[in-house]
């Protein structure tokens, strides 16, 4: 028994989570969310640039989205963050407005540049007028759809449609399958959708003060809209609509029981390995002006730990993993697209299959993109959720579309307090 | 004579088969969940989560080879390799310590006994997930995250209560005419305890073991928080690199692991309960 | 000739962890042994190193705001106020949690003593039975358990059909609030491993001289099973029961994972830990969460008091000193 005691305190030496060695060595954690296939590449990326950075030992560590989060805060609680982190827009206001993460306006995160940045995403990561997170990729929020059953139906998302077209679509979608499979996964739950609703009508979802950016009112008729699409059965049935999790595999689309979705362009592989099908992406629906509210969205950002003794390293890790063209290279599309342009139009020339697909998308849709909203307020990582299941209420039949919203508006203005 | 005793034989053969099956039917409907697991596993991508039927169109065997290639470089050989030794150690520490002080509010009058033992019950009922910050600031203060100590010392300090209780139960099942009559006999609580309560406890231990063994195995959140490198992670740790709702999966993988984690807690279980069935009656218990 | 004798339920006086025996009349007084502590090292230095302290923090954290980053702020008995006055979801999750504890313990129960007792017998193939019925429970509570039980009650799948070949048309039953709780029933049942090992063991533990015996004076087997079994087997039922209820008032990880996380279509499988834990890790509430575990605590606590309480009416122990 007491042979493995050595063995088991093996790791401790090893872990010193950040600091200067005695031959001007520095060992910095970083860590990130995402799937197998995700840490190969990052990982590839990670051992360039300790080859180039011979005296900066980097210690990784991912887990899948749920899991990273929970282990974060408690690593956060207890004394123990990572140097560079991997941060969501969601978690932004969170750990930034308690000052978990650094300010990179301030001290050696001002090494990071910015320059070659798109200036609106650039702008992203601010809160509160500090600089928490830089953004490590750039995605659309877009429509996943199966090409065929669309064309079938006589629509083509691909050019835009008006939601009036998209309603008509979905119905004959839903129609040529006998119902089996519905034209589209009920957008009725999702807070990406309604975020793009509410800037075609030139509103957000939150406001810059961190309130709600929208009434009840406009809730009410985006749920009607949903209700509409119900109704004609172009969209999801309420128990396949309640399966929805964000999982391109695990949802209603990738499990083949419906013809779109709306999610992010560069799940676009993910869909497609999942459904089987030869899926592709389209703009949002919108209204007939073709201002269809979507914008540069920070797929994800990288921030270094207010508390990391090693942050010269660390904004070293961070500045490499966006602006450098091998590191892009090696990235490639699987968080989104590179953030530094020029690294982007170098990869925009030889990309081929899914990434022509992702990079002539964006690139047609690039004139049209808005600016991406405020970081969203503390609090709002809970708003999906609620937004899902008070949906899921009137989906159900079990709550009217006004008692829902009532319902919503309080909780909301709860959380968000 | 002859007739009543084959017309006995007989009935017991009728009854055997029919205990048979009973037995078949109630396999067969706990069982199928595992058997669309096991069949799953070897499904296309494209029909994992798909597919309602049992069997796949096409049988694959990429969940198993990419699977056991591990994840980010880490072959799934070594998740097993820390597991079984995880595994191992929770249950060698968990049957002293939990035996040990088992005994003590079984057999053993002292101050505070009540107290104490109602105090051991109630670190039941507290949720796990309040207790776990404070815990994992006093492991991260001894330098100990990123090791295995914060997943096997609470087991060596009986700090599982359940087990605790468990072996309680079973030792005041065996009649206290027995210890008392060894202690008249001139052994003391010691050897009482390691040649006379220990041995009888024998079904409570073996069961200590599984469920150790097996918890410990299947255990992802306190293995998640305390374990940072890809080498040290175990397999349910591993299992769940394979899965990402924020990005690509790969739920063939993450099905044929799953199925071939079955093996080693099956094996350890097969070997064990075979203990649980000698139980008491082998072990010279009888007037 | 043994040393056991059949026991009277009724008459055989029960003593039960927490009684004070030295008051009793006509109980034999032990003397106290000191060496219990030696015994007891082990233990104790866990409780003082690893429990005790981490119990103290949330109790403390408990009348706090505690974001977990900054902190902790002393509010009162604000978080407890505020649970049972201004918060829908916590009423949402103890309802959940009360069906679950009332509908999944004693079925979980049956059945698993029903397989112990099938189980109990020196037939052939009885290893390859044991491990084939606790094989459900070797799974856990993993995301391929969830995807599975996903797949068996879904639309279409087979659980669906075969309701629907008898003419009952459910939709899925993991998405459909009205089902939802009830697949996750199932689930904690179907895994009913655990304490159907506990019940063999013991029921191992009852000499087969006294159920022989019996026997020969002409039980029957309900009889045996009632005035033998039942209550040779009453500490380990006891056990058992004290158990697997503590287990479903904390129940956490079925719904979590089948649930992807969160309580359900439309919080049908809101459990109490499951909202304790969003609460904690996901709104960062931490304080609140601690005040949400001391209330399940302070629940538990009572209704594990009042089953030891009726515990010597009906549990015999082998050692109890009044006989």
């Amino acid at each position: 028994m007491l042979a493995v005691v050595p063995f088991l305190l093996a790791g401790v030496a090893a872990c010193g989570g950040g600091g200067a060695g005695a031959d001007g060595e520095v060992a910095i954690t970083f860590v990130w969310w995402g799937s197998d296939g995700r840490a190969n590449l990052t990982k590839q990326a990670v051992d360039l640039f300790q080859q180039r950075n011979p005296k900066i030992k980097v210690q990784t560590s991912f887990s899948a989205y749920a899991a990273y989060w929970e282990k974060l805060a408690t690593q956060t609680a207890g004394g123990n963050a990572p140097d560079v982190l991997n941060m969501d827009g969601r978690y932004l206001a969170e750990y930034g407005g308690r000052n978990v993460l650094a300010d990179l306006n301030q001290g050696p995160g001002k090494s990071i540049s910015l320059t070659d940045v798109n200036p609106e995403l650039a702008a992203t990561g601010v809160y509160q007028g500090k600089r928490y997170a830089v953004p490590w990729a750039q995605n659309t929020p877009a429509m996943i759809y199966d090409p065929a059953a669309f064309t079938a139906a006589g629509a083509d998302p691909a050019n835009g449609m008006t939601w009036d077209q998209f309603a008509d679509a979905t119905q004959k979608v839903s129609a040529a399958s006998g119902f089996s499979v519905r034209g589209a996964t009920d957008f009725g739950i999702l807070d990406t959708a309604l975020e793009i609703w509410l800037r075609q009508q030139g509103k957000q979802l939150y406001t810059p003060a961190g309130k709600l950016g929208f009434t009840a009112d406009d809730l009410r008729r985006y749920w009607r809209l949903a209700g509409r699409f119900r109704d004609a059965k172009g969209v999801s049935p309420a128990d396949v609509t309640s399966s929805y999790n964000t999982s391109p595999e695990q949802s209603p689309l990738g499990k083949k029981l419906t013809s779109s979705e709306f999610a992010y362009d560069n799940l676009l592989p993910a869909y497609k390995t999942a459904s089987g099908k030869a899926l592709s992406v389209a703009p949002y629906p919108g209204d007939a002006s073709g201002n269809n509210g979507q914008y540069r969205r920070p797929a994800m950002f990288l921030s270094i730990s207010a508390r990391s003794k090693a942050q010269e390293a660390a904004a070293k890790l961070v500045d490499f993993l966006i602006n450098d063209p091998d590191a892009g290279r090696i990235l490639g599309t699987d968080r989104g697209l590179a953030p530094n342009l020029k690294v982007r139009a170098q990869l925009a020339q030889g990309a081929t299959g899914n990434d022509k697909t992702l990079y002539g998308y964006e690139s047609a849709l690039e004139p049209k993109l808005g600016a991406a909203p405020p970081v969203p307020p503390k609090g709002a990582g809970s708003i999906q959720k609620l937004l899902q299941r008070t949906y899921e209420e009137v989906a159900f039949g079990r709550m009217s579309v006004d008692d829902a919203v009532s319902r919503f508006m309080s909780e909301a203005e709860k959380a968000l307090t | 004579m002859m007739t009543t005793a084959s017309t006995l034989r007989r009935g017991r053969t009728a009854r055997s088969a029919g205990w048979h099956l009973v037995c078949l039917a109630g396999v067969a409907v706990v069982l199928y969940p595992l058997v669309w697991l096991g069949f799953s596993s070897f499904k296309p991508p494209d029909e994992i989560l798909s597919r309602l039927a049992l069997l796949p169109s096409r049988f694959v065997f990429d969940g198993y080879t990419k699977g056991w290639e591990g994840a980010a470089g880490v072959g799934f050989g070594r998740f097993f390799l820390n597991s079984f030794l995880v595994a191992g150690l929770s249950v060698v520490a968990n049957v002293l310590s939990c035996s040990l002080a088992a005994f003590a509010f079984a057999r053993l009058r002292f101050r505070f006994r009540g107290a104490l033992f109602a105090f051991m019950i109630t670190t039941l009922m507290l949720p796990y997930h309040v207790t776990l910050i404070p815990q994992y600031v006093i492991f991260q203060q001894a330098g100990l995250v990123n090791t295995f100590v914060p997943l096997i010392l609470p087991k060596l300090l009986a700090t599982e209560a359940f087990f605790v209780f468990l072996i309680v139960q079973f030792m005041r099942g065996i009649p206290s005419e027995l210890d008392e009559a060894a202690t008249i006999d001139g052994c003391g609580v010691y050897r009482t305890f390691w040649y006379v309560v220990l041995p009888l406890s024998k079904p409570a231990l073996v069961t200590t073991s599984i469920f150790t063994f097996i918890w410990t195995w299947n255990d992802f959140f306190t293995q998640m928080v305390y374990l940072n490198d890809t080498e040290k992670f175990t397999v349910p740790l591993g299992l769940r690199l394979f899965v990402d709702t924020s990005s690509q999966s790969n739920f063939g993988a993450m099905f044929a692991m799953s199925a071939l984690a079955l093996v080693p807690i099956v094996l350890f279980f097969l070997a064990f309960q075979r203990l649980l069935v000698e139980g008491v009656s082998t072990s010279g218990l009888k007037g | 000739m043994t040393t056991f004798r059949a026991p009277d339920p009724v008459v055989a006086k029960v003593s039960v962890p927490f009684a004070r025996r030295s008051g009793r009349p006509g109980g034999r007084r032990r003397t106290s042994r000191p060496e219990a502590f030696v015994f007891l090292t082990p233990w104790l230095l866990g409780a003082v190193a690893l429990t005790v302290g981490p119990m103290v923090v949330s109790l403390y954290l408990s009348f706090t705001d505690y974001d977990m980053f900054t902190s902790p702020k002393w509010v009162g008995i604000d978080n407890f106020v505020r649970m049972f006055t201004d918060d829908d979801r916590y009423l949402q999750s103890v309802k959940v949690t009360a069906i679950y504890v009332l509908v999944s313990v004693p079925l979980k129960l049956i059945v698993s003593l029903l397989v112990a007792m099938l189980l109990n017998s020196r037939r052939g193939a009885n290893g390859f039975y044991r491990a084939a019925f606790y094989a459900p429970s070797l799974l856990g509570a993993s995301v391929a358990a969830a995807l599975v039980w996903r797949a068996l009650f879904t639309g279409g799948g087979p659980v669906n059909e075969l309701l629907a070949s008898l003419g009952w048309h459910t939709p899925s039953w993991i998405d459909d609030p009205k089902f939802s709780l009830a697949s996750i029933v199932l689930l904690g049942v179907w895994q009913f491993g655990a304490p159907m090992v506990i019940f063999l063991a013991g029921l191992k533990q009852i000499p087969p001289e006294l159920l022989e015996s019996a026997s020969i004076d002409g039980a029957g087997a309900l009889r045996r099973f009632w005035h033998i079994t039942l209550p040779m087997l009453s500490p380990v039922i006891f056990f058992n029961l004290v158990m697997e209820a503590i287990h479903a008032f904390q129940a956490f990880t079925p719904a979590f994972v089948i649930g992807g996380g969160r309580g359900g279509p439309a919080d049908a499988d809101l459990f109490y830990t499951l909202y304790l834990f969003e609460v904690g890790f996901q709104d960062f509430k931490m304080g609140y969460a601690s005040a949400m575990a001391w209330v399940l605590l302070a629940v538990i606590a009572i209704v594990t008091a009042i089953v030891f309480r009726t515990a010597r009416l009906w549990v015999f122990y082998e050692d109890a000193e009044a006989r």
